[in-house]
């Protein structure tokens, strides 16, 4: 009996098809073909170890919010659910906001906040700093609009994904 | 030989130093803030000190505290390790006037050195060729300045005097902007450093970053450990070390290092220092600055000398003890570089990215050498710079070197943070970088770190393992026929996940960030 899971990765959908019989575990990627995978997590969960065609190939797995987070080979994948309200970009793990909404893409405490309710928003416009590691990082806006809230709070300590302003989109 | 020595430093360089002490039988004692209350230096140490919250101006750089710790433990030395307190000569100071030996230079010598101005006048004085410049002009008068830079030549570069890290430095093409530059340059350095003072330096471009490592002990001797190139850098940040350099001949070695010495023994150093240079086409040579400290690069220095430990050198010089071989043998034995492995993303403009380190596969085999401050389970702070490890190879020569590094780069593997390995990937594949053509202002002008890959075949190994885990860990995306699938040591692996990671917090918060800074 297979199961299928879908995935956004990177903004294109995928669907992966696992079927676990008593001869082994088959594999489908998309439109693709079932291929006999061997595959084990066994020792550290999250890490498995694949054999496809005689050749091995490594994966760790750990969630991220909603999502998961793959390394392989040195590169890092987000499987994100597909129709999350576009989250799911991501060239090596971040994630850009739906329309209406800032989250900061890193942790770091707040060192200024550039904007208040009622102002008007320029695409690339920064508003907000979070500095961390000892660098100071900008927030910008993704689109025009106008500031609906103010959510983050200068001086205090933000974490990855958390809200920094809502605001309304500018009409087209 | 101390009993018990403070180090008043956190991350790699507090393990590196620790590891040291260890071997030598001395005892440790840690410091530490609120936030690295869970880091593997105050785990590791004999005695561990709280100092206060995390933000550096509340811990680290404390000097009161630092003192108060050492005095309550009985240490008998600080090692200030790099950054921090390492070159405060107020520190230098307290310590000596508590009782405490400093494991670093006289304060008097790093007051001497400190200022880019008195460097330079301490290495004139010794016959150490600086960089051509004007060492005695101000604002106030215009007209000296003027034809100060007209001698020198154009471009030329106004520096601040206090300055460091890349701040108060202008760049100046023609004469006309040469009044600007100097008045940004005094502002700059007045806001940041408390003092306006400036000076001319002609611009040496291309210029290798050449280093050499010196070690001086109480009885006037000065050995040198040869050189470190680290040209490759990003916004005045070196991100690859080694030594030797492929530009310094075994003549051009010798004039360097009895350079190096001079200015050491001129400035009456003591300890373990580094005396920088900057190195043009021609083999000429040029001081910049004295680093009055241990370096973040020092290990390259050691793989290439027969092993010596830099930090044992320096117990033992700050104890009395004589350097071992002041007229040792100064050319190096095969090949070291050293890649620093950051927190940052390089496909996003190297913003820093920490977080939870939930797996980590540490590089090992021949020739490899990994100094880091990660762990599974550790919580990047926020508070402190982006060094994570420092990734350190040797080969039996330059191109073995590199296919090393590139071989530990893709050994290591850590997830949580997002780290600049790839970055260091693309350069040790670079033509230019593997030449040995390379200056300061090389990466970021030569050098653009690719897109990623859209084909990759990577992702179908993502695929395949994502299916599987989604099988496996609840919340994520399923549809249609979704189960678990029924391997049962998935299904015990999966409730071991559930498992890993939990700080002990009564059970009731399951899966989380096993941080300590609450």
């Amino acid at each position: 009996m297979a199961s299928r899971f879908r995935f956004s990765v990177e903004g294109t959908n995928h669907a992966v098809s696992v079927e676990d019989s008593p001869e082994g575990v088959s594999v489908k990627i998309d439109e693709g073909d079932y291929f006999p995978i061997d595959a084990t997590t066994s020792g550290v969960p999250g890490l498995f170890s694949i054999i496809r065609d005689g050749v091995p190939t490594q994966a760790y797995v750990t969630r991220d919010g909603r999502a998961l987070r793959v390394i392989v080979d040195g590169r890092v994948f987000v499987l994100a659910p597909v129709g999350a309200g576009g989250r799911g970009r991501g060239a090596s793990g971040g994630m850009a906001d739906p329309p209406g909404i800032i989250t900061t893409p890193l942790a770091g405490v707040v060192v200024d906040v550039k904007v208040a309710e009622g102002d008007t928003l320029e695409p690339r416009q920064v508003v907000a700093v979070v500095e961390a590691m000892k660098m100071q990082n900008e927030v910008q806006a993704p689109m025009a609009g106008t500031v609906k809230r103010v959510a983050a709070q200068a001086g205090s300590r933000i974490e990855k994904g958390d809200l920094v302003i809502e605001y309304t989109p500018a009409e087209e | 030989m101390f009993k018990r020595v403070l180090i008043a430093n956190r991350g790699e360089i507090a393990l590196r130093v620790q590891r040291t002490c260890r071997e030598m039988g001395i005892e440790t004692v840690a410091v530490y803030s609120d936030a690295d209350r869970n880091a593997l230096h105050v785990r590791n140490a004999d005695h561990a000190v709280r100092l206060g919250p995390g933000p550096s101006n509340e811990s680290y750089l404390v000097i009161e505290k630092i003192i108060e710790a050492a005095k309550q433990t009985g240490a008998d030395a600080i090692h200030p390790g790099y950054g921090f307190l390492s070159e405060n000569a107020e520190f230098a100071d307290a310590v000596a006037n508590a009782g405490i030996t400093f494991i670093g230079p006289p304060a008097e010598a790093m007051r001497a050195l400190g200022g880019k101005i008195s460097a330079r006048k301490i290495m004139e004085e010794a016959g150490v060729p600086t960089v051509p410049g004007a060492n005695d002009i101000s604002l106030d008068d215009f007209e000296t300045a003027k034809r100060e830079a007209d001698r020198i030549g154009f471009p030329l570069l106004v520096k601040a005097s206090a300055g460091g890290g890349g701040r108060g430095i202008r760049l100046v093409q023609t004469a006309e902007d040469l009044e600007g530059a100097m008045r940004a340059s005094a502002s700059e350095a007045a806001s940041s450093f408390k003092d306006a003072t400036i000076f001319l330096e002609k611009y040496v471009s291309p210029a290798r970053h050449i280093e050499v490592q010196i070690v001086a002990d109480q009885h006037g001797n000065v050995q040198a450990f040869g050189e470190r190139e680290c040209s490759v850098q990003r916004r005045n940040q070196k991100l690859v070390e080694e030594a030797p350099s492929v530009a310094v001949t075994p003549e051009i070695r010798k004039r360097i290092c009895d350079a190096a010495i001079a200015a050491a023994k001129s400035s009456g150093y003591r300890n373990a220092g580094t005396v920088e240079f900057l190195m043009d086409n021609d083999g000429n040579f040029y001081f910049l600055e004295v680093n009055a400290r241990l370096q973040v690069e020092h290990p390259v220095s050691e793989l290439v000398y027969g092993g010596v430990d830099l930090v044992a050198l320096q117990l033992k010089v700050a104890a009395g003890e004589p350097v071992p071989d002041p007229d040792g043998p100064l050319n190096p034995v095969g090949w070291a570089m050293e890649c620093r492995i950051n927190g940052e993303d390089p496909f996003n403009n190297f913003v820093p990215s920490l977080g939870l380190v939930d797996f980590l596969q540490l590089p090992a085999g021949p020739g490899v050498r990994f100094d880091t401050m990660l762990f599974e389970g550790l919580d990047i702070p926020i508070f402190y710079d982006s060094l994570l490890g420092k990734l350190i190879v040797w080969g039996e020569d330059r191109p073995q070197a590199i296919e090393r590094m590139k071989r530990a780069l893709k050994d290591l593997i850590v997830s949580g943070p997002i780290t600049n390995q790839a970055f260091h990937l693309e350069l040790f594949d670079n033509e230019d970088f593997r030449n040995g053509d390379i200056y300061t202002s090389w990466l970021e002008s030569k050098f653009t770190m690719p897109q990623l890959p859209e084909e990759d075949p990577r992702l179908d190994t993502a695929l395949i393992a994502g299916g599987l885990a989604a099988g496996i860990i609840a919340g994520a995306t399923a549809e249609g026929t979704a189960r678990p699938i029924g391997l049962s040591r998935w299904v015990a692996a999966s409730r071991s996940i559930a498992r890993r990671g939990i700080r002990v917090d009564g059970g009731r918060t399951g899966w989380r960030r096993g941080s300590a800074s609450q």
